[in-house]
């Protein structure tokens, strides 16, 4: 049995300096995602799940209809599993009227030129995405007492706070420190892996052109966003 | 509290409430404040977390929207797809 913990933008500088001893566990580095244009999140969730470099197909979609990619259970590693459970992960799925929510007012944000409504806006779009977490933390939790032979859990808040907030320090350090908290929940073999990381521009966030990963079991060097599937199926045989 | 504090809370308004921390970050935190000037576990907690609070609201206030990060962090975001 393994647990992967999917958390989207978990930067390694910060588990670094926030010295995050869960999400670190006792193996931990960074991804290689060079082989893909630009640290897009569809694109490299949607090649984890397959063992593939999907960027072509996906970008082929569009920017709009990119995030409403539903990639065939079959297509994917989970189906060599009897019982998986795979809460709320993009291209597979999430839940797409919450992160269309997101991005609507991260645009309106951007939109808005009023200082005062700007903070509003960012506001609503914060308590938003708290909001899910906590339903998704909850529900995540729960599966980790039921009897599947899979669990991967994909947790959006860094990477959907972080893009209007991650020069907050205090903020972004609440957030790891929740997430480490989570993970420490999770007993077993287990994944930590980011899609990339997030580097500041001023007081928002940028993706940066590396992820992260960190297991319980083995030492990965500096493995592919692809390489996970194998890596996985190998463990659980 | 003791219990005279808790008849005095009782008569008047009380200006306390109770939280629950997990017990080995209780004893953490008495096994530190020994021989400070601190004479709770209570008032340790209540200076950390005024304390806490007091820098998130620095941060908060010291932030600006500065318009040029704004348009670098458009760009970025409308290439990796969030923005049209
Ligand atoms: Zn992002």
């Amino acid at each position: 049995m393994i647990t992967v913990i999917a958390i989207d933008a978990l930067e390694y500088n910060l588990v670094e300096e926030f010295n995050m001893r869960n999400l670190k566990q006792e193996y931990y580095g960074k991804t290689d995602i060079s082989e893909f244009s630009e640290p897009r999140t569809m694109v490299l969730w949607s090649s984890f799940m397959t063992g593939e470099n999907k960027e072509e197909e996906i970008l082929a979609k569009g920017d709009k209809e990119m995030w409403n990619t539903r990639i065939p259970h079959e297509e994917t590693f989970f189906s060599h599993f009897e019982n998986p459970f795979i809460l709320d992960l993009p291209g597979y799925n999430y839940d797409l009227e919450q992160h269309e929510r997101e991005r609507r007012l991260l645009k309106e944000f951007f939109m808005e030129k009023d200082e005062e409504k700007k903070r509003e806006i960012r506001k609503k779009y914060n308590e938003n995405a708290f909001a899910h977490h906590r339903k998704i933390k909850e529900r995540f939790l729960e599966a980790l007492e039921g009897e599947y032979d899979f669990i991967l859990g994909y947790f959006s808040v860094a990477d959907v706070i972080g893009h209007l907030n991650f020069g907050n320090r205090m903020m972004m350090k609440m957030i790891y420190r929740d997430l480490d908290e989570i993970v420490s929940q999770v007993e077993g073999k287990k994944i930590v892996l980011s899609d990339h990381g997030m580097k500041a521009v001023g007081v928002f966030g940028d993706h940066s052109e590396y992820g992260f990963w960190s297991t319980n079991f083995k030492e990965l060097g500096r493995p592919k966003i692809t390489d996970f599937k194998s890596i996985i199926l190998s463990e659980t045989k | 509290m003791s219990e005279e504090k808790k008849g005095k809370a009782k008569k008047k308004k009380s200006k306390h409430t109770t939280i629950s921390i997990p017990t080995p970050l209780y004893k953490k935190i008495k096994k530190r404040i020994e021989g400070t000037g601190f004479t709770s576990v209570s008032d340790y907690v209540t200076y950390v977390l005024r304390e806490v609070l007091a820098s998130l609201e620095e941060e908060e206030k010291e932030e600006v929207f500065s318009e040029e990060e704004e348009e670098k962090v458009k760009e970025r975001l409308r290439a990796l797809g969030y923005l049209d």
